[in-house]
């Protein structure tokens, strides 16, 4: 694969807060054209790891280039940011701030009208055009949040948990729009989430990370498939000081890829697992152990997630 | 052109956050309230004031009786025995007759408050106007001035010294007077009119006169007060500013083309309007609650120019403060921590000893030195615009040199890629 092919790469960057390292030495590379999903918990560097990305913070250690570009070197059009946080003027109207960031950007005023149109056609805000962004609701303060990103066209989008706060419609109406921006307009869209349902449907690849580290970095299908296709036990015992026991005796059954405590669970992965119940509760029994709970799914991304840091993602 | 936006996009934030607007446009009013109310009353403490007469004055020729009088001795006698209204034993001046070289030393030091310079041709242009009052008053329709002689009285002083502003403003009500008077004892004189005696043309007894019944403590404090109420909008500024960074939507700017000029120069338009308001707001206050100006019209024009010119440096002493502070309430303490000592350092409140520094007055490189000496030249002196030119000039130079500051510093800090 060719340089060029990399859109971005960041060279073993790292952020420290006084001490404290919140993102430690990330290198990674986002193709041109694809959905790049970072995956973490809350407080796992991600929102750090993209404000070094796009510009906004000096990485302590490392370097950022954006198509094989050094950082200084950016043309600013060529990125748009929807934040976190809710980034607005809440004396503008809707119109007036997206006419605004693109002036900004430099946009001729006539593309700029035809771009604010679109744009508040396809966010559903168009009957909100005029209305001051203090008086809109929350979801559509999120929409217009993204919108301002974007009123440039950017080849690169960076959306920072861009569902945080979104009612489950509006939700889809945002993944099918992230969709929308890489196949039809061929954008490379970089996302973070602490949601593996959207990390898992949307993204080409995911990275996970959790205390400032790449853990790894793959599509969701080959994530999914490193810890072994399977299916998920969960049992709840009664008692949960038996658990390193149980641990202990379930490992020894054949063809259980893993066993491990989690959130005061034991938490079995094997193929098959389904065959495998009877052997297990009879185990159980032999040992005087009481379950009170069983449950069984199969593999998900968070499982994956689990299986790498020992703890779930946390909303 | 990207600050038109930016100035755009300010403006309409200000104009639509009424509670914010109504605050910014209210204080200061609030303020020359305040400062009216505590201080209108006062400087009537019938205080004696330490007043130097320099008499160059050649006497002159009477036309009607040919007697030689020296009016300039006439003047001082009248200045040594005017009285306070209503306390016929308390001589508003205690004059004294010396040497201009020595009167220059004594006003340095302040030992005295105010120094009258009369000139040579000073009973020339008495008895000139006397001769044209005699002709205008027995051939009214006679077009012809035989004679016109003007002579100029100097008032000197240290204009930063209360004392100085309270005495002239009684020296310059008394001339007026003494010229009216001048006109009026000669017409009845020619009229023969009963009561007037032919000899006399000064009548000596005082009449309240508008300089010294009005003027207070607050017409000298008001153009300070101006001042402070006029820093005080850096405050806001920089509490405007520092908002901006705090919601974020500085980050978004910061991603975007946009120039730290853009932003900062953008900004500083449309808070120049809003100093144009309270600048004006200011002065119809402050005119309402009695502030009493020399000068007229042409003195409030020229006192809000120079008010304007002063706000406009507030707003960049605003960006550099933005610059420092991490939200509002520090912007706003912040403020407040640098406005008021820099109220004091350019006088506005106390008179302040002169202390030079490379040849300037330690306060001059602010411009608000300069926008409060104009203020005083203007409203207290009457002086026109050869008065304050120099200062204006000055303060407007300053504002420069502070908004480019300004303009550096908040992009420094807040414009660069953060730490
Ligand atoms: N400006 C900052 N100063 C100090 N610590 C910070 C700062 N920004 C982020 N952090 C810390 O860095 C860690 C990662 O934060 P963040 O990148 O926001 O996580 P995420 O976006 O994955 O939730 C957190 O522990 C956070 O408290
Ligand atoms: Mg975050």
């Amino acid at each position: 694969m060719e340089m060029t092919d990399y859109i971005i790469e960041t060279q073993n960057i790292t952020k420290k807060f006084d001490d404290f390292k919140a993102v430690d030495g990330l290198s990674l590379q986002v193709k041109k054209g694809e959905v790049f999903g970072f995956l973490g918990p809350n407080g796992a560097g991600k929102t750090t790891s993209i404000k070094m990305m796009v510009g906004l913070l000096k990485p302590t250690k490392g370097q950022v280039r954006i198509d094989g570009q050094d950082m200084r070197k950016l043309d600013k059009g060529i990125i748009g940011v929807c934040p976190q946080e809710l980034v607005l003027w809440d004396n503008l109207t809707c119109a007036e701030s997206l006419k605004l960031m693109g002036d900004m950007y430099q946009v001729p005023k006539a593309i700029t009208q035809e771009r604010v149109e679109k744009l508040l056609g396809d966010l559903f805000l168009t009957d909100k055009a005029d209305t001051l962004v203090k008086n809109l609701s929350g979801g559509m303060k999120r929409r217009l949040n993204l919108a301002l990103g974007l009123v440039h066209q950017p080849e690169i989008v960076v959306l920072d948990e861009p569902s945080e706060g979104l009612d489950p419609q509006s939700r889809r109406v945002l993944w099918e729009y992230i969709r929308k921006l890489r196949d039809d307009e061929g954008k490379t869209v970089i996302l973070t989430t602490h949601l593996m349902d959207e990390a898992d449907r949307l993204s080409d690849r995911v990275a996970i990370i959790d205390h400032g580290k790449l853990l790894r970095l793959d599509t969701p299908e080959n994530l999914k498939k490193e810890i072994g296709e399977g299916d998920i036990i969960e049992i709840t015992l009664s008692d949960s000081r038996k658990i390193p026991e149980v641990t202990e005796t379930l490992q020894e059954i054949e063809d259980v890829l893993s066993v491990f405590e989690e959130d005061g669970k034991v938490n079995l992965r094997g193929l098959n697992a389904l065959s495998k119940l009877p052997q297990i509760l009879e185990n159980l029994e032999k040992k005087g152990i009481n379950v009170v709970d069983i449950s069984m799914r199969h593999n998900t991304l968070e499982d994956v997630f689990i299986y790498l840091t020992g703890t779930r993602l946390r909303e | 052109m990207k600050f038109i936006s930016i100035a755009l996009k300010d403006l309409k934030e200000l104009i639509r956050d009424k509670r914010g607007l109504i605050f910014i446009l209210f204080f200061p009013l609030l303020l020359i309230v305040v400062f009216g109310f505590a201080f209108g009353g006062m400087g009537q403490s019938n205080q004696q004031y330490n007043l130097a007469i320099v008499n160059y004055d050649e006497p002159a020729t009477l036309p009607t009786s040919n007697e030689t009088i020296n009016y300039g001795n006439n003047l001082t006698q009248l200045l040594k025995d005017v009285t306070y209204q209503g306390n016929s034993s308390m001589h508003m001046f205690n004059v004294t007759i010396m040497s201009e070289s020595e009167a220059d030393i004594l006003l340095k030091n302040r030992k005295i408050d105010a120094l009258l310079i009369i000139p040579a041709n000073f009973s020339r242009s008495v008895v000139a106007l006397i001769k044209n009052t005699i002709q205008t008053t027995t051939n009214p329709l006679s077009q012809v001035n035989t004679s016109t002689v003007t002579s100029t009285l100097i008032i000197r002083g240290d204009t930063g010294y209360i004392n100085f502003g309270v005495s002239q403003g009684i020296l310059v009500g008394l001339l007026s007077e003494y010229q009216d008077q001048i006109i009026t004892s000669t017409q009845n004189a020619v009229k023969g009119t009963p009561g007037a005696s032919s000899a006399q043309y000064i009548s000596y007894d005082v009449q309240p006169m508008a300089g010294t019944k009005n003027f207070t403590n607050f017409d000298f404090l008001a153009p300070g007060i101006m001042v402070f109420a006029i820093l005080m909008l850096a405050t806001t500024v920089a509490a405007n500013l520092t908002r901006e960074v705090e919601q974020g939507t500085l980050d978004r700017l910061k991603l975007s083309k946009m120039t730290g000029f853009d932003l900062l120069f953008g900004g500083m338009l449309p808070w120049s309007l809003i100093v144009v308001a309270q600048v004006l707001i200011l002065f119809i206050v402050a005119v309402a609650v009695g502030f009493h100006w020399q000068g007229g019209i042409n003195s409030i024009v020229l006192a809000i120019f120079a008010g304007i010119i002063g706000g406009i440096a507030s707003i960049a002493l605003g960006m550099i403060i933005a610059a420092f502070a991490q939200n509002d309430r520090q912007a706003s303490n912040l403020g407040i921590l640098v406005t008021v000592p820099i109220s004091f350092i350019v006088g506005a409140f106390f008179q302040l000893p002169n202390l030079q520094v490379w040849g300037f007055q330690f306060n001059d490189f602010l411009p608000w030195t300069h926008t409060l000496n104009a203020l005083r030249a203007t409203l207290i002196y009457g002086g026109g615009w050869d008065a304050i030119s120099y200062q204006l000039a000055a303060s407007a130079l300053l504002t420069v040199i502070l908004f480019i500051i300004g303009l550096i510093l908040f992009s420094k800090s807040r414009l660069s890629v953060d730490n």
